[in-house]
């Protein structure tokens, strides 16, 4: 290049955009709620996930809980386990999720 | 985050709760589903957690983050997030020395971390000699950014990585081979980015690797060879830039590893008794192909002695726990073992049979791993039980050069069966670029 200048190419790939999309509301309130509680397949998932229930348990008595569990590293529950999945969630207002690692 | 998302898809809140340390991943993940505002909580729980009093104060310390995540109003920004960052950056991206494109791109997070050689427009296009795809070819979308692998942005990185035109072949044969990786545990969506720094490893068979000047030889894995350098460092540069996946961010490697620097290897066909690689895995023995597997710990050791016990015993009591395993012969060592009537399936078999721990230590050895299917652990605490469960975890290569060492490139990689080599296909003027470029070797004076 003149005078040792280089211009150079981005090797910075181009992505189609994804459009982002909001969130939905939260419960607003715990009690009297289901709470669903997704664990995955790491360790600390599940007695993270046992000791939130027990303390939310504590702080609103009327509140339920049901468990899901995702035992397939790297897989979304929705795609091994359909059915269960969207029965489950069904039952549920919102879902609290641990990510053991 | 995944799970997250397809949730929120099916109409129902989440929040999330992960590691702190892992915060970057989660938005970058969260931002790929096009989920900006998916609501997590970075706690202190440890990772791996297993004492529970750490446990419950990490719990504890985030209790009220989690319930107001659960229970707190939308922001405007969460009910509709705004932009993102441009999509097509320009083309031409910097002017300047090299000293100073070298320090916009490493600024830029677009290095490996050495120096690069500068990606002009006349050194690509150089580079684009090496195939007759065109530069807007797409090979697909390479995770996690899904970000669009063209032949020209794969030859940016050759170019960066100090590849010569004749590894484009075998740049694009990897970019395909990371493309077409098996889904899910096994394939690269998971070994690109896991906590287990899974380090890509390829090993080039065929009639290219002479062509291209790819060592099997002495000191194959280590640094001296442009082939077994450049083309690794730029594949490494292509998960990077166009996969979009940053080290402690979408990767997660606790330690890392130094074998995302480089780690290629070509098969000692000539030298060894058995079939290589890839006629193993279907190819002709004309054909050129690069396998990809992704171990995470690399080791070597000697053999007990040069006959075939001797070198089958060692190999089984220093490999280490994994779930796929290359091992590496010196070609003395493989053509022992086959004067003894040991072909490589048998190699496999004796591995596989031999390789037994008792179950009691097999039991921990389980413990608070992902529940994988290492198939039952019998109650008797002494009874001995088979470490490697099936020998087509065992890939067996020929490599290396004088001496007695035997190495094992151990971690993960594609089921058997599932896709992790790809044939190299070759331009029309292969034979003239060949010419052109096969001399580029380092001469080392004796002194």
């Amino acid at each position: 290049m003149p005078n040792g200048q280089y211009q150079v190419l981005s090797p910075w790939a181009e992505a189609d955009p994804i459009p982002f999309r909001g969130i939905n509301p939260p419960v607003g309130d715990l009690a009297g709620k289901k709470i669903g509680l997704l664990r995955n397949s790491k360790r600390g998932a599940e007695p993270t996930l046992q000791v939130l229930e027990n303390r939310l348990k504590g702080k609103y008595p009327t509140a339920g809980f049901s468990w899901f569990a995702n035992l397939k590293p790297n897989e979304r529950a929705v795609d091994h386990d359909r059915d269960e999945f969207e029965k489950w969630l069904k039952e549920v207002d919102a879902v609290v999720g641990a990510i053991g690692d | 985050m995944y799970d997250a998302a397809s949730i929120e898809e099916r109409h129902k809140p989440t929040v999330t709760l992960v590691n702190r340390g892992f915060a970057n991943d989660t938005e970058s993940a969260a931002r790929s589903q096009g989920l900006p505002g998916l609501r997590y909580i970075p706690a202190a729980v440890p990772c791996e957690a297993s004492i529970m009093a750490d446990i419950e104060a990490g719990v504890d310390g985030a209790l009220d983050d989690i319930i107001g995540a659960l229970t707190r109003p939308l922001t405007p920004e969460e009910k509709s997030p705004g932009g993102r960052e441009p999509e097509k950056p320009a083309r031409v991206i910097f002017k300047g020395s090299l000293r100073e494109v070298n320090r916009f791109l490493y600024q830029r997070g677009w290095t490996d971390g050495l120096p690069i050689i500068p990606p002009t427009e006349e050194a690509v296009a150089e580079m684009l000699t090496g195939t007759d795809l065109p530069p807007d070819h797409l090979l697909g979308k390479l995770q996690s950014r899904m970000g669009k692998a063209t032949i020209e942005k794969i030859a940016i990185a050759g170019v960066m990585a100090g590849c010569l035109p004749t590894h484009m072949p075998v740049l694009i044969a990897g970019t395909i081979d990371l493309l077409e990786s098996e889904p899910g545990f096994t394939g690269y969506t998971t070994f690109g980015f896991s906590t287990g720094s899974w380090a890509p490893f390829w090993i080039i068979n065929g009639p290219i690797r002479h062509q291209i000047n790819v060592n099997s030889s002495s000191g194959a894995l280590s640094p001296g060879n442009i082939a077994n350098a450049a083309i690794g460092r730029a594949m490494g540069l292509i998960v990077k830039n166009i996969g979009g996946v940053r080290q402690g961010i979408e990767d997660m490697g606790v330690m890392g590893n130094p074998m995302k620097y480089t780690s290629v290897i070509a098969e000692n066909e000539e030298e060894s008794p058995w079939e290589p690689l890839h006629v193993e895995y279907g190819f002709k023995k004309e054909d050129s192909t690069v396998t990809l597997s992704f171990p995470q710990t690399y080791l070597q050791h000697w053999p007990y002695s040069a006959d075939a016990q001797g070198v089958l015993r060692a190999v089984v009591d220093n490999t280490p726990r994994g779930m796929r395993r290359t091992i590496i012969f010196t070609p003395p060592h493989a053509n022992n073992l086959a004067r003894e009537g040991f072909g490589k399936e048998d190699v496999k078999k004796y591995i596989a049979e031999n390789k037994l721990v008792p179950a009691s230590i097999m039991r921990r050895m389980q413990m608070g791993r992902p529940p994988l299917d290492y198939g039952s652990i019998p109650e008797k605490d002494d009874e001995l039980v088979p470490m490697i469960k099936d020998r087509r975890f065992i890939r067996v290569i020929v490599g290396g050069g004088p001496g007695a060492f035997i190495a094992h490139c151990v971690g993960g990689g594609a089921t058997p069966g599932q896709k992790e080599t790809q044939q190299i296909e070759l331009p029309k003027s292969w034979d003239r670029l060949v010419a052109r470029y096969k001399n580029v070797v380092p001469t080392y004076a004796k002194y």
